[in-house]
């Protein structure tokens, strides 16, 4: 981990994690009733409580995006952002599994432009999940502001 | 909470994000409910209601009955072990999503009414298999959520076996 995965990268996946965070974060913080909908077509979040996670995940995702890009709490940043997305390769897998074809809600939660869970989803999460990793095991802190790096 | 640890920084973006997201939720002009409504009950069951509105509704063991004199597709949303052991009369089994509407398919059309149900007004695999069906095009989905076990408590007709 120490010498492959220098400053630049980290700062690199910093940005790529930060941003795909933020722009996941903003058509779901647009359309709460969209993304309530499409949390409950996993069928994994019971009670109704996926009307609460639709109102507090997306602003987690932003928050969590803008730590990352600016550089605040990524330490974190970097946790959440692991959290979330083992929680999200769980979820579209368990649909997967029980063979029920819906919609991601991942970055578009509206009728048009949603795209279809499956491998490729599950893949995606995986690259993001090892970044967010790549960024909680750095050695050194650059262009950071709180915690002020050194 | 200690924001200079990594895991009070963690609690501190999922806090920050509860006060923003419930907040929000309360003064914006399309604001959702706390709790996801459940399933309405329905009043009427008129299958024969050529008006194209969707419907997904719970309905009681009396419609229930009703619907099954009338000859209305019954899907058994449990598992096997189950439905071997004893189902509605002439209930279909549960599947794989694609093989069960193929199934369904090859008797009916996506139009035409359906009763699901499972194992007792507790279970929630009628109302998830409801919801699937309804993603994938069915439009008269009724779900009978007091399901095997108050069927066969009333003695209505039954079969055990594939």
């Amino acid at each position: 981990m120490t010498r492959y995965f220098k400053v630049q990268v980290v700062f690199f996946f910093r940005l790529i994690v930060g941003i795909i965070f933020v722009y996941a974060s903003w058509d779901k913080i647009a359309h709460p009733a969209e993304f309530a909908k499409a949390i409950g077509n996993y069928h994994a979040v019971p009670f109704g409580l996926e009307n609460m996670m639709a109102m507090v995940l997306p602003w987690v995702e932003f928050l969590v995006g803008i730590g990352l890009i600016v550089g605040i709490m990524v330490d974190g940043a970097a946790i959440m952002s692991v959290v979330m997305n083992i929680v999200f390769i769980f979820a579209i897998s368990q649909a997967l599994a029980r063979g029920i074809s819906i919609e991601c809600g991942c970055f578009s939660v509206t009728a048009e432009g949603g795209d279809k869970i499956g491998l490729g989803t599950i893949v995606r999460d995986i690259v993001y999940l090892a970044m967010s990793l790549v960024i909680l095991n750095r050695q050194e802190r650059r262009l950071e502001f709180f915690p002020k790096s050194i | 909470m200690n924001i200079r640890t990594p895991l009070g920084q963690a609690a501190f973006f999922l806090i920050l994000s509860c006060i923003i997201g419930f907040g929000s939720n309360l003064v914006r002009e399309d604001k959702i409910p706390w709790i996801a409504p459940e399933l309405a009950t329905t009043e009427s069951l008129d299958v024969t209601d050529e008006t194209h509105e969707p419907i997904l509704a719970v309905i009681s063991l009396v419609q229930a009955k009703q619907l099954f004199d009338d000859g209305i597709l019954f899907v058994d949303a449990r598992d096997d072990a189950y439905y071997s052991k004893g189902h509605i009369q002439g209930a279909m089994k549960n599947a794989f999503l694609m093989e069960l509407i193929f199934n369904i398919e090859a008797r009916q059309s996506k139009a035409d009414p359906l009763v699901v149900y499972c194992g007792d007004p507790g279970c929630g695999d009628s109302e998830d298999l409801a919801y699937d069906l309804q993603d994938s095009g069915f439009t008269k989905l009724y779900v009978f959520k007091g399901g095997w076990l108050e069927w066969s408590k009333a003695g209505y007709p039954s079969e055990a076996g594939q």
